[in-house]
């Protein structure tokens, strides 16, 4: 009974959570070993900008192909490439929008 | 023929003048242009060889700065510290020109440029293959000590005096081959006139003399009337030559001012030329107040006799010419031929002379305007063509 209690509050949790980042983001990254953060350093080593980084975030979650993924190649030749985010527009933007906000480096360095 | 120097014949006409004027001020405008031009293609150079040697060093420092960023980079979040070096200072800018962190003292980045010089700081712009942190663009700040622009200056100053002097130089002697057929052909008028003066003096007072002594009441009217044009004749010849004798002998003696009663002296130059505007049949209208002036008697004789003797000759016939005397102002005005408006600016020019049927060498106005200028008296001309002058003298 706790056990199914306990699995109910977590569902709840995850799609009920505050944003769309934490509901679509982070629930599956949790299980790779390279973090959302050393991820967010790959793409800005390769776009830089907040719009480059931005687009290419969402031209990637829509669709995934191995030759425009910033991960190395042992990377992607371990876990391969992520399925298509079936995400509407809104909630997309969203969560990428979070997640600049969440790892950028602007107003961090001292 | 040989032309020797004096001071009257050094004298350039008014025109000529302006010519050379403009000449030189060309001259002078092209000279400061070039000047101004090699200046800054000089300066331009030597700071592009400062930037040269500056960007040597810069470029290291970028290399040593990217590496640094590199490390910041793979370990960014454990470490935030940007790094820092005591010999220049940096700053990191995104693929959109944004800034990522800056410890410049002159934020303005130009990043069309790798390397350049703005407010005494010298600015490197480095790209980065690897956006590091988001780096597109790594800028390094030096400050410059100066001392390229001020060595610049000092050659600048110097060269730029050494090319002035020698363009100066070649612009007097190219102004002198400019003037000289003009200086030429008036110092050989003025030589002519200065030798037929002399020869004119005898003959002339004969003249005048053996006039002033025959009885005009035993002759016959006719001849009578003859007599009285030779006069006048006479008197202009006179008057011709002593505004020669002025210009070639006089105006060289030192002045003898002293105060002049103007109302005697013009009563004086009036009864002289009495005879001149009797034979045009003129009548006269004066309006005279007392009135004084300091000057050279001889010289005030030379500017009224010149003013009236205009005045009568270049008058219609039955004409009427007039005189007002104020203190600090005489008008001599005629109902005569009159000047055309662009012609007054030249009327006072030597050998200038507008009206040919008329005897004369030119040379009158421009000595009144010499006399006038040496007593800073103003000369007012209104004229009005073929209905007559009105000149004021003004002190």
């Amino acid at each position: 009974m706790v056990k199914i209690i306990i699995a109910v509050f977590t569902l709840t949790f995850f799609v009920w959570s505050d944003n769309a980042y934490e509901r679509h983001c982070v629930s599956c990254h949790r299980e790779l070993p390279t973090s959302l953060q050393r991820m967010f350093m790959y793409y800005l080593e390769i776009y830089s900008g907040e719009k480059s980084v931005k687009v290419a975030l969402k031209r990637y979650m829509r669709n995934p192909f191995r030759d425009v993924s910033v991960m190395p190649e042992l990377f992607l030749d371990t876990y391969g490439i992520k399925q298509p985010l079936k995400l509407d527009e809104r909630e997309l933007e969203e969560a990428i929008e979070i997640y600049w906000e969440t790892y950028q480096v602007h107003g961090r360095l001292k | 023929m040989s032309v020797s120097k004096s001071r009257a014949t050094n004298s350039l006409l008014r025109s000529e003048r302006k010519s050379l004027i403009r000449f030189l001020q060309l001259y002078v405008g092209l000279v400061i242009l070039l000047l101004i031009a090699l200046a800054v293609i000089y300066y331009e150079a030597g700071k592009r060889f400062m930037l040269s040697e500056q960007r040597a060093d810069l470029n290291q420092y970028a290399y040593i700065q990217t590496k640094r960023l590199k490390a910041l980079h793979h370990y960014f979040d454990e470490r935030v510290t940007y790094p820092r070096d005591s010999r220049f200072r940096s700053a990191i800018f995104d693929n959109e020109y944004h800034e990522i962190f800056s410890l410049l003292k002159q934020p303005k980045i130009n990043f069309k440029q790798e390397i350049y010089l703005k407010d005494r700081k010298i600015h490197f712009v480095e790209t980065l293959d690897e956006f590091y942190l988001g780096t597109r663009y790594l800028v390094l700040e030096v400050d410059d000590d100066g001392v390229w622009s001020k060595l610049l200056w000092r050659n600048i100053l110097a060269y730029g005096g050494v090319i002035w002097l020698f363009f100066m130089g070649l612009g007097i002697f190219l102004a002198n081959r400019f003037v000289k057929p003009m200086r030429d052909s008036i110092m050989l008028l003025d030589r002519f006139i200065k030798d037929t003066t002399h020869e004119l003096n005898t003959p002339l007072a004969a003249i005048l003399a053996n006039i002033e002594i025959m009885d005009l009441s035993t002759m016959q009217e006719k001849n009578r009337r003859k007599l009285e044009r030779i006069n006048a004749a006479a008197i202009t010849v006179s008057l011709l030559y002593k505004d020669l004798t002025y210009l070639t002998l006089e105006q060289e003696h030192k002045n003898k001012d002293e105060w002049i009663d103007i109302v005697t002296l013009l009563e004086e130059r009036m009864d002289y030329f009495r005879v001149l505007s009797l034979s045009r049949e003129l009548s006269c209208q004066t309006d005279l107040e007392r009135a004084v002036i300091y000057m050279d008697q001889r010289k005030l004789i030379r500017v009224v006799d010149n003013l009236l003797s205009n005045a009568i000759k270049y008058n219609k016939r039955n004409g009427t010419v007039g005189i007002i005397l104020r203190q600090g102002s005489l008008t001599i005005w005629d109902t005569g031929i009159g000047i055309k408006e662009e012609q007054k600016e030249m009327m006072f020019d030597r050998y200038m002379r507008f009206e040919e049927s008329e005897g004369g060498f030119g040379v009158g106005l421009s000595i009144v305007k010499n006399i006038t200028d040496e007593y800073r008296i103003k000369i007012e001309v209104v004229s009005k063509l073929k209905e007559g002058t009105r000149i004021t003298l003004l002190w």
